[in-house]
């Protein structure tokens, strides 16, 4: 098989040396329309590379210094040439007669006062709309140039006011320092008095102590009398109950002998006893406690002198107060009014342009357009090398013949494909080159990286083909659909305009391509200037695909080897 | 050539299709096809469009593979010989089969690469094949300039140059001028006479009358003869039969005293008569008893019975169409 390999492999060359319609449309023409592509689409991306510049036409009614300034960038814009017109009519005629000069920009009077008074004055700009996209490229230009020069204005006022904000803190902590001042001698006079009004209290409490205590002293001597008045009574009262008691005990036992008399008698009495009449009661004697009591001595209660309260004087003296104090001063505190930065007034939010990636945010024109249409020709190319010299060589009979002369089906197509497939590379490799020298195209950070997307997409390419020239299956019909096919393809995919352009649902059917991918990985290397490896998932998930269209393109290949 | 010599003495025949069945789709293509070829014998494979002639050889050239049937190659059973049978092979197709952006030599060099030559015996055998057919003056001249008779002449050097033991030629002639016509006669003699086995594809009686060692007739996907041309000429039975245009008709029965004379059709208003004899000597007697009878032959044709006679009589069928299309299988 490796034979067969080899002989197709060679032979596709030789075809290929001797076929120049082919080489035509394999070298020139991608280089050719990608030139034209990108010299006249360039406007999408905003960038003019190297053509005349466009023409705006200024009427200016202000005359104020920012009208001025505005028009002097303008000026300084090399893709932009200032023509300055006296009116409006003329600013018309301008547009229409002159090539290259799609719009009019009108700065109203009173634009640079509004601009100072702080309004938002607004220029007006005439376009044509059939010019609508070069119109929007100078818009695209005008804008940074307007927010540049009010950016600047509002940065000279802002100077300004931190200046008079500077001013203002310096006196507002002169006026922080006098208040601090007159709250520290209102501090000290507090003091003086708290001391006078100690004093005084002091004084006041020691004469109160010293009347109390006479007092006392006078209530003492009192008791002391009244005291031995009573324990001299009570004396007296106490020998009498002694004498009561002796008494009552001495009665107590002349009853016991009364009864033991009475007992005897009866005795005695015999059988009169019954008419003897019985003694008389003896009263109920006092308890023995009580008599008991009689002879204790009387307690006489010990009234100190302490107790005494006293009497009220009817003297009411005037809750002294424990400290003087003054009412506090509301002085406030300066220092925390945030005067140590002035304030700013916000500025004019605005933008400048940054790549993603290490690129440049300014897309050169050919870095979309050289690899767009590099990958549409090789599809086009891989559909008449592949597609149509399948069929072509079917109906010549030299498949047929080759095949009888013992070189395996297999042999013959793995010959074919790799030989286009190297082509394709090489297709590439060569447009890249001539765009590079040409056209400055970037060739990202590592130019070898290219190789990735575009082996991927060549496989995918040749593989399609294969594909194509089975479902076609005669040359009458492999242009047509295979052209479709490729020009669909590469339009969805994204080789004609950003894949950003396209309707969702278009975008979700894009996935499916090769192109996309292909496209995603070189706008990856050329444009945002990624590493090499950012590019490795796209790239393999175009090859792939393209591993699909092989294998429905082996197993539909009988197609191509049936006799007719 | 000295190998090609030894076969042209092996009994073993260079090509053996045996039982050969093919259908495409549910049309029978071929039914039992059996044939023969031998060392240094040209085989004539005859029969009218479509009758299966290319299915056949697309068969041997292992292009298509049969239903049902074997073939063997110079001994080689070619569904298991792959690669091998490239040398062994050499195939002419119907079509012009040839790059027609290439130079003559580099279409000769890549066959006979193809066919197994390394780069340099290609280009030393492929110089000859070219001397062969007479083009090595325009060698290095792309196809597309050379006139139609060229391009066959091409195509069959580019079957031949590696030198193959069998050759399969189908349609070899179709377009050609008659001077490209002989020379491609003369070389495949040369070539069958150096030992190789021809197959030769085709739809005119005349070349295979000429040219063929033997010839298989095929009609509708069946071998209907197969045998020398003289053989299969006697298998359709007819004799030789003379046209006659006269200035008056005879009577009926105006040959019956003749021997093996007989009157096959007239013409009533054309006053012409169809007779069919035996032997030719009896064209004079039959000449001068129409005079006798009165009537004057004006002019008269000679049909000797050939191939076409002999396939009309195997199949009912002309063995060309109406139409006189190039061929087709």
């Amino acid at each position: 098989m490796l034979r067969a390999v080899w002989l197709i492999f060679q032979n596709e060359y030789r075809l290929l040396l001797r076929d120049r319609a082919a080489l035509f449309m394999l070298l020139l023409a991608p280089i050719v329309i990608s030139a034209v592509a990108g010299f006249s689409l360039g406007n999408i991306y905003g960038t003019q590379p190297g053509s005349e510049p466009y023409r705006v036409v200024i009427l200016n009614s202000d005359r104020g210094w920012l009208a001025r300034r505005i028009i002097e960038a303008l000026g300084h814009d090399r893709s932009l040439k200032v023509i300055e017109a006296g009116d409006i009519s003329e600013a018309r005629t301008l547009i229409a007669t002159r090539s290259r000069t799609p719009m009019a920009i009108e700065i109203p009077p009173n634009t640079t006062h509004d601009f100072e008074a702080g309004a938002n004055p607004k220029l007006s700009i005439y376009i044509d709309p059939v010019k609508r996209l070069e119109a929007s490229s100078i818009e695209q230009a005008i804008d940074p140039i307007l927010r540049e020069i009010t950016a600047a204005a509002n940065d000279r006022t802002r100077i300004a006011i931190a200046q008079q904000s500077s001013d203002l803190k310096a006196r507002l902590t002169r006026a922080a320092a006098e208040i601090a001042q007159a709250k520290s001698d209102l501090e000290r006079s507090q003091a003086a008095l708290q001391r006078t009004l100690t004093a005084s209290q002091s004084d006041l409490e020691a004469q109160i102590g010293e009347m109390s205590r006479s007092i006392i002293r006078a209530v003492d001597r009192s008791i002391d009398g009244l005291r031995t008045s009573v324990a001299r009574d009570v004396s007296a009262r106490q020998q009498a109950l002694v004498a009561v008691r002796a008494y009552l005990i001495e009665l107590e036992s002349s009853r016991s002998e009364f009864e033991k008399w009475i007992t005897q008698l009866k005795t005695l009495a015999g059988s009169r006893a019954d008419q003897i009449p019985p003694p008389p009661k003896w009263p109920t004697p006092p308890t023995q406690e009580q008599i008991d009591l009689l002879s204790q001595p009387i307690a006489i209660p010990d009234i100190p002198a302490s107790h005494i309260v006293a009497p009220d004087n009817d003297v009411h003296l005037p809750e002294v107060p424990k400290e003087a104090k003054l009412p506090q001063l509301a002085i406030p505190d300066l220092s925390g009014l945030g005067i140590s930065q002035p304030a700013r007034i916000p500025g004019v939010v605005g933008w400048t342009e940054h790549s993603l990636g290490s690129g440049s945010p300014r897309v050169n024109t050919f870095d979309q357009y050289v690899p767009g249409f590099g990958v549409t020709f090789l599809l086009v190319d891989m559909l008449w090398g592949v597609a149509v010299g399948l069929i072509d060589e079917r109906d010549w009979g030299t498949l047929a013949r080759l095949r009888a002369s013992g070189l395996s089906t297999s042999g013959l197509l793995i010959g074919k494909l790799m030989a286009r497939f190297l082509i394709g590379l090489v297709q590439l490799m060569i447009l890249f080159a001539v765009a590079w020298a040409m056209f400055n195209l970037s060739l990202g950070r590592t130019s070898w990286a290219l190789l990735m997307p575009a082996a991927a997409i060549s496989f995918a390419a040749a593989a399609f083909s294969l594909l194509i020239a089975c479902v076609a299956n005669s040359r009458d019909a492999v242009l047509p659909i295979g052209a479709m096919a490729a020009l669909a393809m590469s339009a969805i995919g994204g080789c004609w305009w950003p894949l950003d352009f396209e309707p969702q649902w278009m975008r979700a059917i894009a996935l499916a391509m090769p192109t996309t991918w292909t496209m995603r990985a070189f706008n990856d290397l050329l444009i945002r200037g990624l590493e090499p490896a950012a590019v490795v998932h796209s790239s393999a998930i175009a090859a792939g695909l393209g591993l699909l269209f092989l294998v429905a393109g082996v197993a539909a290949s009988s197609r191509i080897y049936r006799q007719r | 050539m000295d190998s090609r010599i030894d076969h042209v003495k092996s009994s073993q025949p260079l090509i053996e299709a045996v039982g050969l069945q093919k259908s495409l789709g549910s049309r029978p293509v071929l039914i039992d096809v059996t044939l023969t070829v031998n060392a240094g014998e040209i085989v004539g494979l005859l029969g009218p469009n479509g009758a299966g002639k290319t299915t056949t050889l697309s068969i041997l050239a292992a292009l298509l593979e049969p239903d049902a049937g074997s073939v063997r190659i110079a001994g080689l059973n070619i569904g298991q010989c792959g690669a091998r049978l490239g040398p062994l092979l050499g195939f002419l197709p119907q079509s012009l089969a040839l790059y027609p952006s290439l130079s003559s030599h580099q279409n000769v060099h890549l066959f006979a690469r193809a066919s197994g030559l390394s780069s340099k015996d290609a280009a030393t055998q492929g110089a000859q094949a070219l001397e062969a057919v007479g083009l090595s003056e325009r060698k290095h001249d792309p196809v597309w300039t050379l006139s139609g008779g060229m391009k066959r002449r091409l195509n069959l050097a580019c079957a031949m140059a590696h030198h193959p033991r069998v050759l399969l030629l189908d349609e070899p002639t179709v377009g050609v001028d008659p001077q490209s016509r002989e020379s491609i006669f003369g070389l495949v003699r040369r070539l069958a006479d150096d030992g190789i086995g021809v197959l030769y594809s085709t739809h005119y009686m005349e070349e295979v009358e000429r040219m063929c060692d033997r010839a298989v007739l095929i009609d509708r996907g069946r071998v209907v003869a197969d045998g020398t041309v003289q053989q299969i000429i006697a298998l359709g039975g007819h004799r030789p039969r003379i046209a006659i245009s006269l200035d008056d008709l005879p009577p009926p029965g105006w040959c019956d005293g003749i021997t093996d004379v007989r009157e096959l059709g007239r013409s009533v208003g054309g006053n012409a008569l169809t007779v069919e004899f035996a032997n030719f000597s009896a064209i004079g007697q039959i000449l001068e008893t129409i005079e006798l009878s009165g009537c004057r032959p004006v002019s008269f044709a000679v049909h000797s019975p050939n191939l076409s006679d002999a396939f009309m009589a195997l199949t009912g069928r002309a063995l060309r169409d109406d139409s006189g299309e190039p061929p087709e299988a």
